[in-house]
């Protein structure tokens, strides 16, 4: 049997991209449960986000490791660089969409038990979360498969999640003059805005696809400069 | 052909027998303050980098077999160059091309044209024992004379261009300071060659190579022999050299590239595959062939 050059090293770059991209699942599954206790006001569910973060960092704190690991006894250059450079943003978003679902999870409890809650305002929420998660989704598997309109579509369904903040905002706006319903529907549109950001990173995510397969990085969305469009990337010459 | 004795590069002329001349040599005014400087000459400090090697073409062969096959590039004056690429790819033969070595191998010959500036120097009338000294070369075994001190093997290429005494002590003691070596071997200058450590031996070489002030510093696996902290030192010594001479490093050790090069050329079977920047070369090269090889999937 022909053994093929570098054979460990490439099985634990493999390992490595499967552990770091695994993460995202670790994100859906916190990301379902801080969605269920959103949409149920469920106090011991949002506990459970909280404490279950840990195996998110934990990952990341793995794949860290097996970076620095990789770096120091195996130089990786040219793909294999970038595909560990991208590897260590993407982990670093993972860790960032964990935080955010432990920061929905916190706001929960502060509501009460028995939170004057409004229907339209939560099915929102829940619209978003689910949103977000197939952005999630999305995100994994146009990296596996170094499909970069697959992660450039990313844009086009985060500006959904936007929208749906926005209207987040005004259905707060209009939840009336009962200051527990106000003091609520405040504590809500930060649940949105942390929603919103978990999108945000999900496209991060996207933007390194394209770094991996082009070898240029740019933001597919520059927020300080809305108004450039996207250029496409081009080999250098 | 414009040529000026200064240039360094004598183009023989047919009917004239006399020994080519070096710069700093004869008609070439001395060093500036060779005879006033007690300690390490300043000859060095004068070198500056400015002759582009041009590569056009080039064709070699060992009898039958083609080991260069039409190769196109430059080595730029202030930029070193490393040459990649798995064994038996060209490019030790290349380099050995530019400055005339590989002729001397029964059977061997190249087509093509190699540019010193405007001036071929594989030209008909242009003298090769001139071409090897505007042309340096440093090998990957260290290969001080066996027989000579340390000051004898770096003044042995200036015996010949008949230069001065103290001109000669002047120089061997610029180049030995700028091979790093001359506080390290300041009080035992005639002590053997041999007896300095292999990396020594190798800034020895250079040392030796430098004497004769070349415009052009081949360097065949320079650090293939030598261990990581005599490495890092020759790595270094290429960096401070780069401004002063121009400089092309053939390399197994892709890191080592990494490390020295402005531009990294890689070689595949006698062709240049591609040739850029190289950090460009270890991120993101153009050619698939090139990111297997930097990757370790082949070769």
């Amino acid at each position: 049997m022909e053994l093929q050059p570098r054979h460990e090293y490439r099985e634990e770059l493999s390992k490595l991209e499967e552990r770091a991209l695994d993460g995202l699942d670790l994100v859906v599954a916190s990301l379902d449960r801080t969605i269920e206790a959103v949409q149920h006001q469920d106090i011991e569910l949002a506990e459970l986000v909280v404490a279950d973060d840990d195996i998110i960092d934990g990952r990341y704190l793995e794949v860290h490791q097996s970076i620095l690991a990789l770096f120091a006894t195996q130089a990786p250059v040219a793909t294999d660089l970038r595909l560990i450079a991208a590897l260590l943003h993407v982990m670093k978003n993972i860790e960032r969409m964990g935080d955010q679902c432990v920061n929905i999870a916190k706001l929960i409890p502060i509501a009460g038990h028995e939170p004057p809650a409004d229907e339209r305002l939560i099915k929102n929420l829940v619209t978003m979360g689910n949103a977000t998660r197939a952005e999630i989704r999305q995100a994994k598997a146009a990296f596996a498969e170094r499909n970069v309109d697959m992660a450039r579509d990313l844009v086009r369904q985060d500006d959904v999640v936007d929208n749906l903040n926005k209207e987040c905002f005004q259905l707060a706006l209009e939840i009336g003059d009962d200051a527990d319903r106000r003091e609520w529907a405040m504590t809500m549109l930060l649940v949105a805005r942390a929603i919103e950001r978990i999108g945000d990173n999900a496209v991060d995510v996207g933007e390194q696809v394209a770094f991996v397969v082009t070898g240029l990085f740019r933001e597919f969305e520059d927020a300080s400069h809305p108004e450039a469009p996207f250029i496409e990337p081009q080999p250098s010459p | 052909m414009n040529y000026q004795p200064s240039d360094g590069l004598k183009v023989v002329d047919p009917e004239e027998t006399t020994m080519p001349r070096i710069p700093g040599q004869a008609e070439s005014p001395p060093p500036a303050t060779p005879s006033a400087s007690p300690g390490p000459g300043a000859g060095l400090e004068e070198m500056h980098a400015t002759r582009q090697v041009r590569i056009e073409d080039l064709h070699a062969y060992y009898g039958s077999v083609h080991a260069v096959k039409g190769v196109n590039l430059a080595f730029d004056p202030g930029h070193v160059t490393a040459i990649i690429g798995p064994s038996g790819c060209g490019k030790s033969t290349m380099v050995r091309c530019v400055n005339r070595m590989h002729e001397e191998i029964p059977g061997a010959r190249s087509e093509g044209r190699i540019l010193l500036d405007d001036v071929d120097l594989h030209a008909s009338n242009v003298d090769v024992v001139t071409v090897r000294r505007v042309v340096g070369m440093v090998f990957q075994k260290p290969n001080p004379f066996p027989t000579m001190s340390i000051y004898d093997n770096v003044a042995s290429g200036l015996k010949f261009t008949g230069a001065a005494r103290d001109e000669v002590k002047d120089r061997v003691n610029a180049a030995l300071e700028g091979a790093g070596l001359w506080n390290e071997v300041h009080d035992r200058l005639s002590s053997p060659g041999m007896s300095l450590s292999g990396g020594q031996q190798q800034r020895l070489c250079i040392a030796r190579a430098l004497a004769v002030e070349p415009d052009v510093l081949l360097m065949d696996e320079p650090c293939s022999a030598l261990d990581p902290v005599a490495t890092l030192k020759i790595e270094e010594l290429i960096g401070q050299l780069k401004d002063r001479v121009t400089i092309a490093v053939v390399t197994h050790n892709m890191q080592q590239a990494g490390r020295v090069a402005d531009t990294t050329a890689f070689m595949l079977s006698g062709e240049l595959v591609e040739i850029g920047p190289t950090e460009k070369m270890f991120t993101n090269p153009d050619d698939s062939r090139t990111e297997e090889y930097v990757t370790g999937k082949f070769g």
